[in-house]
């Protein structure tokens, strides 16, 4: 509201013309084929009525639209605003963040979330848009690159608290997802090729200590199980060979929704959240998936046309974040479930059921329409 | 908010600079990092689609094999041999046990329960149960106790809703309840070997199927299994039955009727038991042997080994290790058929001399010979002089004679001849002109009453089938270095001993009632078989065993002399306590001498005869290890065959 009186170009900015109806419409399409998508993986888990609000389908098309008006409302607001109030954000994060250690639930042998009331806050989703922020805000603030050593390092410090935290939740997907979405944003703030090449160079020194001293037992596992699943059919294999099974059943064009014995039959563990593009292999085969990743590659090209044209550095980088935060996670998840990762229990953005997921990637999409709508407005010349 | 009042009049931010070059770096990722996705969904779904399509549906399609009662077996007069019953066994799933830690107690709880039920120390279970967990084999089935009494079953099935994870395994099993006398003719079933499931896969068997191990039990696989059932389901990730897709209830297996006859296999079992001791202790018998047939068909009515077993051991071998042991460690092989296994078949074996040589030619039925002294001397090379024995001096006696009495010199004539400058004889041909060819032709009609092969008897246990020695095998056998060229020469006397079931002749007492057989019946050979028929599950013939015949290049003419030799053997010579008043029986004796491993001398006791004699109905044979043919043997058979008239149906 701030925006829109107390600016000066607030109330002149054409606004909705240059809003990305195509990032929208593409967003839309990929949370409708998660809704169908969940309407068949849910099929076991809950038989009453589609449009009782419990039930999983109403559920999502509940948050869908809780972040549909969540992503108008922040994209009215200027992104500055967010950027300004990023070391806040951040420090909520952390905060919620340890209190995740200390209050949080545990499910598949992870803390991840918050109970309040029948609401589940993953605390890990907005940590992620919030050192996004914070580390956009300081490399604008810092000139807008990387070149400089201290400066690489600082941002380094920033991202390393989060990454940390979610680390021993224990969540390796999403601490790679922060690590990823730092490498993004520095790479474009235009980090030094020879300071990149040292850092490597210094974690894959690491490595050895992290994998004897920090990594779980359950995440040696995992990637163990991912080299032959076989090995452990009925436990910590199970989840990469049922997933595989349906993936590899489903064919060049699935078996038809609601048709996956994989899915259908409960082999599939959560079916509609992590698993989710398991049954969209069965069910839609190769061309259904084929279909999901035009969809999401639309929206991610949408993305960077918006770092592209955004005014300033800090919406560049902002956008650049955003952008790399749901490639990576897509990249994870879809690859979780083809057997090129190990299991790590990421969603899949728009897609997979849950509030949180879809609440702040609806968020970051409104992000992305706050700066593609002000990109005039701040352009440097 | 002083960052709010910097931006508003100059909004452009602190920016300096906007490499958008680097921003194709990112859609150069966006687009690698999808097409790693999708090279890997091409090969899941398109290369390898099938591999998976076909696990998907092993994934979630079960079958669940209902076995079938097995065929059951009964003797020629119905009587039934063995029985069905359910074996038991208690199993632990550990998965579905009270969870640990939250439920410690309760767990604990269900194996003292099980202590005290099935005597088993809850402590053990406990420990059982770890180890399978521990291994992360936790839905495997653990068995806690295999052969359970039915009350313990009972019990235990009562109890079981109230022990979440413990249950009551199910198993088709057999018991024998008509005596020891049979176990070597039924055989047993038992847990399939590695090896055998191999095989038995092919043929669509379960792992934890039973088969039949040795016996009709293992011969009669095949009619007695049946045909199991099939459920057919799809079943969910937890195992539950969703639908049935196929459902076909188990075809029990064919039963089997023998043409053993119970009675008579009692009977002649406690007649060998009883006469196997004797007065003279190097005279009492350690294993025995009888074989009872039809005469003309082959049909087995009576066939007895002794020692035998019990082979309701082998059905829960679990709970005998001891017995087993000492049965597997027994000196006298208890598992081995002894109707079956060949030894020296001594004068038994003059009856293939005989036919052989009448058949030749080369002695008459008219044909006589003086044996005036039990010793034949024989110049051999060098002029060494060589006895040949007989038991008797029989004086001066004809062919038929020689077969009553059993006269060894009278064979030796028949088959290997009698040289010349033997004192006392006039020399005369053999089967052959020298002693090589005698031995190859009498070899050649040993073969044809099925010598040196196996019975073909239905069910099993065959294992040596005897030895017809000739001047090849002699050279064959002896051809080590370690041998002389001495030692591989075929000599007089070798003819001469295989002539009368000696030297390295064996035979089992099976394939002498063979050869009995084709005398009787005027040169058939028939092949010996204990199952007479199919019978469906109401008893209802549904498949009759023909007898297999083979018609032997023997006349009967000269055939009927050797018979009228043995009736004459039980009328008034060497067989005489064989004989029966009122039946008219033809037999022939036979005392087979053999080095014991101590290298003393001992004998084996023969007798092998039929009857009635104008019309054979019945081949018996009667084998001890150790005694006197014509003193143990033949009163045996003669009882046997009293036995048989009175009280068989043939």
């Amino acid at each position: 509201m701030m925006a829109s009186h107390g600016h000066r170009r607030a109330g002149t900015f054409a606004g909705w013309d240059r809003f990305d109806y195509v990032m929208l419409g593409s967003a839309l399409a990929l949370v409708c084929y998660g809704i169908l998508l969940i309407r068949s993986g849910a099929s076991q888990e809950f038989d009453g009525p589609l449009t009782s609000f419990a039930s999983p389908v109403m559920k999502q098309i509940v948050f869908a639209c809780a972040g549909v008006i969540a992503m108008v409302v922040v994209s009215r607001f200027d992104y500055h605003y967010l950027t300004h109030f990023a070391w806040l954000l951040y420090a909520v994060s952390l905060l919620s963040l340890v209190a995740l250690l200390a209050f949080g639930h545990s499910a598949y042998g992870s803390t991840r979330w918050f109970n309040v009331g029948p609401i589940q806050i993953q605390p890990s989703e907005f940590a992620k848009l919030a050192t996004i922020l914070l580390l956009a805000r300081f490399f604008s603030e810092h000139g807008g690159d990387a070149k400089d050593l201290r400066t690489l390092l600082i941002s380094l410090a920033i991202v390393g608290p989060p990454a940390f935290l979610v680390f021993i939740q224990p969540d390796l997907g999403t601490t790679m997802v922060f690590l990823a979405t730092w490498l993004g944003i520095v790479l474009i703030a235009g980090v030094s090729r020879r300071h990149l090449l040292v850092m490597a160079a210094a974690g894959l020194a690491l490595l050895p200590f992290v994998w004897t001293f920090a990594v779980a037992d359950y995440q040696i596992e995992r990637i163990s199980v991912l080299v032959d699943p076989e090995e452990d059919p009925l436990d910590a294999g199970y989840n990469v060979i049922q997933s595989r099974i349906a993936v590899g059943s489903g064919g060049w064009f699935g078996k038809g929704l609601g048709n996956g014995e994989q899915t259908q039959l409960s082999y599939l563990k959560i079916p509609t959240k992590d698993f989710i593009f398991s049954v969209l292999g069965e069910e839609l085969g190769f061309t259904g998936a084929m279909a999901l990743f035009g969809l999401f590659i639309l929206l991610l090209m949408r993305g960077i046309r918006v770092a592209q044209i955004a005014g300033d550095a800090a919406g560049q980088l902002v956008a650049v974040g955003i952008v790399v935060l749901i490639l990576m996670q897509t990249f994870i998840n879809v690859a979780v479930n083809v057997s090129l990762f190990p299991v790590t229990g990421i969603p899949l953005p728009f897609v997979s059921q849950g509030g949180s997921s879809l609440m702040s990637v609806f968020i970051s999409i409104g992000v992305l329409q706050s700066i593609i709508m002000r990109h005039r407005a701040y352009r440097q010349t | 908010m002083s960052a709010l009042g910097k931006r508003g009049p100059s909004p452009g931010g602190p920016s300096r600079t906007r490499p958008h070059s680097n921003l194709a770096i990112l859609r150069f990722a966006v687009l690698a990092l999808f097409a790693i996705l999708t090279v890997q969904l091409a090969r899941m779904q398109i290369l390898q689609g099938d591999k998976y399509a076909q696990r998907s549906r092993e994934n979630h399609v079960t079958q669940r094999f209902t076995l079938p009662p097995r065929g059951l077996i009964y003797d020629r007069n119905g009587e039934p041999l063995v029985a069905n019953e359910t074996i038991f066994h208690a199993i632990i799933v550990p998965e579905f046990l009270p969870p640990l830690p939250e439920k410690a107690a309760e767990r604990y709880a269900i194996y003292l329960r099980l202590e005290a039920l099935l005597d088993v120390p809850a402590f053990a279970i406990e420990a059982k149960v770890k180890e399978f967990e521990k291994a992360k084999r936790g839905y495997l089935q653990v068995p806690i106790k295999r052969y359970l009494t039915k009350e313990e079953a009972l019990r235990l099935d009562e109890l079981t809703a109230e022990m979440p994870g413990v249950s009551l395994l199910e198993r088709p099993g057999r018991s024998y309840p008509a005596g020891q006398e049979f176990s070597q003719i039924l055989g047993f079933i038992g847990d399939q070997t590695a090896e055998e499931y191999a095989v038995l896969r092919a043929r669509g068997y379960e792992l934890d199927e039973s088969v039949g191990k040795a016996g009709i039990e293992s011969f009669y696989e095949t009619e007695l299994r049946g045909t199991r059932g099939v459920i057919a389901a799809e079943q969910d990730a937890q195992g539950h039955l969703v639908r049935s897709i196929e459902s076909r209830d188990p075809i029990p297996g064919t039963s089997l009727q023998l043409s053993i006859d119970a009675g008579l296999q009692r009977f002649v079992s406690d007649l060998l038991l009883t006469a196997m001791p004797d007065a003279k202790p190097e005279n009492s018998a350690t294993t025995a042997a009888a074989v009872v047939m039809n005469a003309k068909t082959g049909e087995i009515y009576a066939i007895v080994s002794i020692p035998s077993y019990d082979n309701n051991l082998f059905i829960r071998p679990e709970l005998y290790p001891a017995e087993l042991e000492s049965l597997f460690a027994d000196p006298r092989k208890p598992l081995l058929n002894q109707a079956l296994t060949p030894s020296a078949p001594g004068s038994t074996f003059k009856l293939v001399t005989a036919s052989a040589g009448l058949q030749e030619g080369t002695v008459k039925p008219t044909d006589g010979l003086c044996v005036n002294s039990t010793v034949m001397e024989v110049k051999g090379q060098n002029n060494v002089i060589y006895d040949f024995v007989d038991w008797k001096a029989h004086g001066c006696i004809d062919f038929r004679s020689a077969i009553a009495w059993s006269s060894n010199i009278f064979f030796y004539r028949v088959s290997c001849g009698i040289l010349p400058d033997t004192v006392g004889y006039a020399p005369v041909r053999g089967l052959g002109k020298d002693s090589d060819e005698g031995a190859v032709i009498l070899s050649y009609y040993s073969r044809l009453f099925g010598f040196g092969q196996a019975t073909g008897i239905d069910f099993g246990g065959e294992g040596s089938v005897g030895t017809i020695p000739s001047p090849e095998w002699k050279r064959d056998v002896y051809s080590g270095p370690e041998y002389t060229e001495n030692d591989r020469l075929w000599v007089y006397g070798d003819t001469c001993f295989m002539g009368i079931g000696q030297g390295n002749v064996s035979a089992s007492p099976l394939q002498i009632t063979r050869m009995t057989a084709a005398i009787a019946n005027g040169g058939f050979l028939v092949t010996p078989h204990a199952a007479k028929a199919v019978l469906d599950a109401d008893g209802k013939i549904i498949q009759s065993f023909q007898p297999k015949l083979t018609r032997l290049p023997l006349d009967d003419a000269n055939l009927a002399v050797v018979r009228e030799g043995m009736l004459r053997s039980v009328a008034e010579g060497a067989g005489a306590l064989a004989a029966i008043s009122g039946l008219a029986i033809a037999g022939k004796t036979g005392t087979a001498e053999f080095n014991l491993p101590s290298g003393a001398k001992a004998q084996h006791a023969w007798f092998t005869g039929f009857a009635p004699f104008d019309d054979p109905e019945v081949v018996v044979t009667v084998y001890f290890d150790l005694g006197i043919g014509g003193d143990k043997a033949a009163p045996v058979a003669g009882r046997i065959l009293e036995y048989f008239m009175a009280n068989v149906q043939p």
